[in-house]
């Protein structure tokens, strides 16, 4: 049977009790309860009495009648702690007990619940909770682990993190004289041995040590340590730290260092001009190449500078439009052949390309240059036209030979064939002799065409001439003396001014002939109205000594014979003498010794002829 | 025999000057044959004709190479004279360089007068061909 509590007298005391208090009978019926109970669980201040304890706490598990069943049979157990809701549906923590509720004759008749509100606490423990989490993820995602050494136990504490960075089992329990081996012998292990003797020591603590360790797979890996020491109350009781995973960061930045030397070496190596402007057309990057180009050892003498500080105002300007049309078209110039022209005056031929630099967005933030000195090879090239040049003019030159000579020959012959013809139809004999004395003179001219082409076939194909020191002054003293009937015969007057000892390179046939053309012709093509007067000078004029040669005849014009006047068989004078092989056979032997000649002349006043004889071959 | 006035050999050689004469006069009549040495004295004659309102000769055998004023320089001059005639200018040369071909091609399609371009030797057929009146 189950006996009725009495509550009368007693209740108003049990309203009074200071905390939430409930008491059931053992049909889990509520009987009585605090007011704090009330205040806290009911509405309007209702009474919960004889409602059923589950009613009032749906959420309060069965199992808990169990609990209360124990503590009806003189048990009491602890219920634990329960999340509950107020009046306000507020979120609130409370830790149950329970007693029996005894009556008079100390039988139970029920249990006696209290609560104490202890949302506080387990708030702070969520928030522990959380926050540990929290450090956890932040471990594993920034591979930062953490470590706390106790001083007085010995003991070492490894997060997840700083074991899985040591490459060892979630379980591994660490102590603080291997966690020291792990670090890499020689510098690692020196320096970490060091901080943490120091904190122990001094109180010092350490970070951004970049260490290496050797992890328990035997992985060589960089972490980045950091610790202290911790104290209470002033005493140091341990270290605490942390420990980061930074082998990736470091063999990037590894890498990258890497990448920049390979990058620089191969750029300095390269046997091009490189350089990297920034927008402004300022160099931020030069190379080896392109520092000797600019005379400097040390590429920060020019970085900053722009093409206006380096170059001349005019090239300076241009390149600067140059680098703008680039970064503004992001069109790149490719192998363009430019000649730059340094403060100096140092002419260099490049084949030069601007290409834009692009940024993210694609904007041209730079442009990058490369320039490849072509001036060796501009120097070879313009060797191999004048070469070409020279060849085309020998060729020409040989074309026309054989065109003279062709001409020549076959003028005799069909000269012969005619009056061969002619004799052989003949019936008059003093026709015949006529014919006869033609054929003689044919004969002379062919016999004199011959010599002259032989004349010019051996000074074009004597190609080892030998070339002497020649004291000018004495060839002419022997050239005139062969003259001096000619020359007096025609009344003329040659006045030497050549310097005492002036020597030429020249071979001795050569001025012969040379000397003896030029004063034949200056005496023959004489004037009518006046004595021949021809004035010789000379003197030394860079790689040559030129011998000039003024005369006072007929002069030529040379606006309409030109170069025709050193021709083969051209004649611009109407005189009986001239067979316009001289100045041919001259002009060819001064060629050979690679001379030249000049003329100026002006019709009815005179000609002057400079002969320039090469001294240094 | 054919009929012609005059007729002109302007050439420095006197060899082919001589040569020239004697096939002229064996196989056409004509009135004169007068000769120059070079282009300078023929063209002047030239002038000195036409100024006079006399004949210019009907053919001209006109040799290239020449002192003071070649056979082209001639030409290049004597096309220029207002002369009404058509002349015959029969270049006579020993030369194979084809610039003196392309120079008769050029002055034979400038001018109106009769250009041909004759190789040395001349026989007597080919005098006759030449001296046909253009």
């Amino acid at each position: 049977m189950i006996k009725v509590p009495l509550i009368s007298n007693t209740s108003y005391l049990i309203r009074q009790l200071p905390s939430p208090t409930a008491f059931i009978d053992t049909n889990y019926n509520i009987v009585q309860t605090s007011d704090k109970w009330t205040s806290i669980f009911n509405k309007k201040n209702e009474s919960s009495n004889s409602k059923s304890l589950f009613d009032v706490f749906p959420n309060l598990s069965h199992k808990w009648k169990m609990v209360l069943n124990n503590c009806f049979n003189g048990n009491p157990q602890p219920m634990g702690i329960h999340q509950a809701f107020d009046v306000n549906d507020k979120e609130l923590w409370f830790e149950w007990t329970n007693a029996p509720w005894y009556d008079n004759e100390e039988n139970i008749i029920g249990a006696i619940i209290q609560l104490s509100n202890i949302t506080e606490a387990v708030k702070n423990e969520l928030e522990l909770n959380k926050k540990d989490l929290l450090l956890q993820q932040q471990a594993e995602i920034t591979k930062i682990g953490r470590w706390e050494y106790n001083i007085a136990d010995n003991k070492l504490f490894w997060c997840a993190t700083t074991k899985s960075i040591h490459d060892v089992s979630p379980d591994f329990k660490p102590n603080i004289e291997t966690a020291l081996f792990y670090y890499k012998e020689g510098h690692s292990r020196n320096a970490i041995s060091m901080a943490i003797f120091e904190a122990q020591d001094k109180g010092k603590s350490w970070n951004n040590l970049k260490l290496q360790i050797i992890t328990a797979t035997g992985k060589e890996k960089w972490v980045m340590a950091g610790g202290k020491p911790i104290y209470n109350k002033g005493e140091m009781v341990g270290l605490i730290g942390t420990f980061q995973d930074i082998h990736e960061q470091v063999e990037a930045d590894i890498k990258t260092i890497d990448n920049e030397k390979l990058l620089r070496t191969l750029i300095d190596n390269l046997p091009v001009n490189v350089y990297i402007k920034d927008t402004e057309s300022r160099k931020v990057l030069i190379n080896k190449a392109e520092c000797e180009y600019l005379g400097v050892d040390d590429p920060n003498d020019i970085i900053g500078k722009s093409d206006f500080e380096l170059y001349p105002y005019e090239g300076a300007k241009k390149s600067r439009e140059e680098d703008l049309k680039v970064m503004n078209t992001l069109r790149p110039i490719l192998g363009k052949e430019t000649i730059n022209t340094t403060l100096s005056g140092k002419q260099t031929s490049f084949l030069s390309s601007k290409i834009p630099l692009l940024n993210n967005k694609g904007v041209a933030y730079g442009i990058v240059g490369i320039s490849l000195d072509i001036s060796q090879l501009k120097e070879k090239e313009k060797e191999l036209r004048n070469i070409i040049n020279i060849a085309s003019v020998q060729n020409k030159k040989l074309l026309n030979f054989a065109h003279i000579v062709s001409h020549n020959l076959r003028s005799h012959s069909a000269n012969f064939s005619m009056l061969l013809n002619f004799l052989e139809n003949e019936k008059d004999e003093k026709e015949k002799t006529k014919i006869v004395e033609m054929l003689t003179r044919a004969s002379n001219n062919l016999l004199e065409t011959l010599d002259n082409l032989n004349d010019v076939v051996s000074i074009n194909t004597n190609t080892n001439i030998e070339m002497k020191e020649i004291d000018l002054n004495s060839k002419i003293l022997d050239t005139c003396e062969n003259l001096a009937s000619f020359i007096s015969n025609n009344s003329a007057t040659i006045e030497n001014n050549i310097p005492v000892n002036f020597k030429v390179k020249s071979v001795p046939a050569y001025l012969d002939s040379i000397l003896t053309n030029f004063l034949t012709n200056a005496v023959k093509y004489k004037s009518p109205d006046r004595n021949p007067l021809i004035i010789l000078n000379a003197e030394k004029k860079g790689n040559y000594s030129v011998l000039t040669i003024t005369d006072n005849g007929l002069g030529i014009d040379l606006e309409k014979y030109g170069e025709k006047i050193f021709g083969m068989y051209k004649t611009f004078h109407d005189h009986k003498d001239a067979r316009g092989i001289g100045l041919y056979l001259t002009k060819n032997q001064i060629d050979a010794m690679n001379g030249k000649i000049e003329v100026k002349s002006k019709v009815g006043k005179g000609t002057k002829f400079k002969i320039f004889f090469n001294e240094k071959n | 025999m054919k009929k012609i006035s005059d007729i002109t050999i302007i050439d420095d050689d006197a060899i082919t000057v001589f040569g020239l004469r004697k096939l002229i006069s064996s196989s056409i009549e004509c009135k004169s044959v007068e000769s120059y040495g070079n282009g300078k004295i023929a063209l002047d004659a030239m002038i000195h004709i036409f100024n006079n309102d006399q004949r210019i000769p009907q053919i001209i055998f006109l040799d290239i190479n020449m002192p003071i004023m070649d056979g082209w320089e001639f030409l290049d001059a004597f096309i220029k004279i207002p002369i009404k005639d058509k002349i015959r200018i029969n270049i006579v040369t020993s030369s194979i360089d084809p610039f003196d071909k392309k120079q008769w091609e050029y002055y034979k399609s400038k001018s109106h007068h009769l250009i041909t371009f004759n190789q040395k030797p001349i026989d007597r057929n080919k005098i006759t061909e030449i001296t046909q009146v253009a």
